[in-house]
């Protein structure tokens, strides 16, 4: 039966051809690591999060009034729909977890360099909508931490004179967050984003396939250094096969990743949930140390550290500026950073900066 | 002019007028509507706010916080953070209001002590009339 379906598969779109040249002929780097299945891991947790939103959906009442109740509902009431929730919410951030491992290796190990300029900006502006995502989800549940943490976020446009006060309030929908502001929220996090994200991801995914796989600076020479007049795929032919070289790294990691993921889930479900996240929404008190996501901490505690509210936010354009055309500004031909003793420590000082800032911000 | 050229401005032009007419429509569609113009007042009783309280009260879909200051009778300020929008809290034992959100700290009179806020909270016009107060 199966050989009839290959069979029927075969003479219409020629699977053997297909599976020969992108899975068991497709040659991957020697010296490939598990850093490289980052970029899987990450479509991994997507899917899921796509999965696991689409049953939250069915439940989810995207209205002021009904949107704490309905949620609190998925988790109480609706047979297992904690298990969706807390794969939905505990997704979000081994994704982003995942997304910036994934862009911290790829900096570190040099694979942003030409030609791979655009794949590197396609990757920083997918982690952007990654965090609009976690950003305009975390209002749906309409809980204090939420209403507050979006209160915070919405005010930050109107640092910039003329326009600043309109983005606000069209992001708002009105001058305070509100219901309209949740259901504007929601059209962001269930249609909006999702196709801009996805066409972000198939053109990853087909650039990197198109200009092929960057070996690590590590252990082999690297191609990169060659002058840049003509397009030429970079090709492995004494690499080992994807399938089963990298497939089943990959696999190994996306298991880790489940792991992690139902671990949390087990045995520490409260974790990503403080107190306020349990709490309504109150329009009239702000909570007492509100603080937001994880993974906003860092900016969250620049703007305390940094007296002027502009000058606050515009450093943090500036640097986010500066990460998403990194490539273009790092003319560097050394890929190894072993070799580049400046950006080595540049790199050491960011990372321990922003650890510090959102070790500060939790306090 | 060629005739191939004259289509590529021709295309251009309907393409800008096309993309305008198109997105005007949609900026106004997702701006929020004007504010009412119509000034709604709010009436509280004096009693309701002794001498070294506060009491928070939502003007024309703002929220307003309403100090008895001691000696120096009432004040409305607004009650939304310059900084980023946190509602500031009214603190007796400081005798100032502080955010809770990054820490900004102002005086009874709405200016900035310190901490992040750029501006000073905004004054809401407020009389005192027999036993009642009237914002707005």
């Amino acid at each position: 039966m199966s050989e009839k379906i290959k069979n029927w598969l075969e003479v219409r779109i020629g699977l053997d051809e297909l599976v020969r040249t992108h899975i068991t002929e497709h040659r991957v780097p020697k010296n490939i690591n598990v850093f490289n299945t980052l970029g899987t891991v990450t479509l991994v947790g997507y899917l899921i999060q796509v999965i696991s939103g689409i049953f939250l959906l069915i439940y989810y009442i995207p209205h002021s009034e009904h949107a704490f109740r309905s949620v609190q509902n998925i988790m109480t009431k609706v047979p297992y729909g904690w298990l969706f929730r807390q794969m939905h919410v505990v997704g979000s951030n081994l994704m982003i977890t995942a997304a910036l491992l994934h862009l911290v290796t790829i900096f570190f190990m040099g694979n942003y360099k030409r030609p791979r300029e655009l794949t590197w900006v396609g990757g920083v502006l997918m982690l952007m909508i990654t965090l609009t995502f976690g950003l305009s989800g975390y209002l749906l549940p309409w809980t204090q931490l939420s209403y507050w943490a979006t209160t915070v976020v919405t005010s930050i446009p109107t640092a910039f004179p003329v326009f600043g006060d309109f983005i606000t309030r069209l992001l708002r929908g009105g001058d305070i967050v509100s219901g309209i502001t949740l259901t504007r929220f929601f059209a962001l996090h269930v249609a909006i984003l999702p196709p801009f994200f996805l066409m972000l991801i198939m053109s990853h995914i087909a650039l990197i396939r198109r200009i092929g796989l960057s070996a690590t600076p590590f252990g082999r020479s690297d191609e990169e250094k060659r002058p840049l007049t003509e397009f030429r795929k970079k090709t492995h032919p004494d690499g080992h096969p994807y399938y089963p070289y990298l497939f089943q790294k990959q696999l190994l990691m996306v298991i880790g990743y489940g792991m992690v993921m139902f671990a949390i889930i087990t045995f520490t479900p409260t974790f990503f949930f403080p107190e306020e996240a349990t709490v309504p929404a109150d329009a009239f008190k702000t909570p007492e140390n509100i603080r937001p996501e994880w993974y906003f901490l860092a900016p969250y505690q620049m703007l305390k550290l940094i007296p002027n509210k502009f000058l606050g936010i515009s450093v943090q354009i500036i640097l986010i500026a500066v990460f998403i055309l990194w490539p273009f500004l790092d003319r560097h031909q050394e890929k190894n950073i072993f070799k580049r003793p400046v950006l080595r420590s540049v790199f050491i000082f960011i990372l321990i900066s922003l650890i510090i800032l959102m070790w500060w911000g939790k306090r | 002019m060629k005739r191939r050229s004259f289509l590529k401005v021709l295309l251009t032009v309907f393409g800008a007028a096309s993309f305008a007419s198109f997105a005007y429509p949609l900026v106004r569609y997702l701006a929020p509507p004007g504010g009412s113009a119509e000034d709604k007042k709010v009436v509280i009783a004096k009693k309701e706010i002794p001498a070294g309280q506060s009491r928070a009260v939502l003007y024309n879909d703002k929220q307003v916080i309403v100090i008895n200051r001691p000696g120096k009778g009432f004040i409305a300020l607004s009650k939304v953070c310059t900084h980023l929008g946190c509602l500031v809290e009214y603190e007796k034992d400081k005798n100032a209001l502080s955010c809770p959100c990054h820490a900004g700290t102002y005086d009874l009179e709405g200016n900035v002590l310190s901490g992040p806020p750029p501006r000073p909270l905004p004054k809401i016009p407020l009389k005192v009339e027999g036993e009642q107060i009237i914002i707005g």
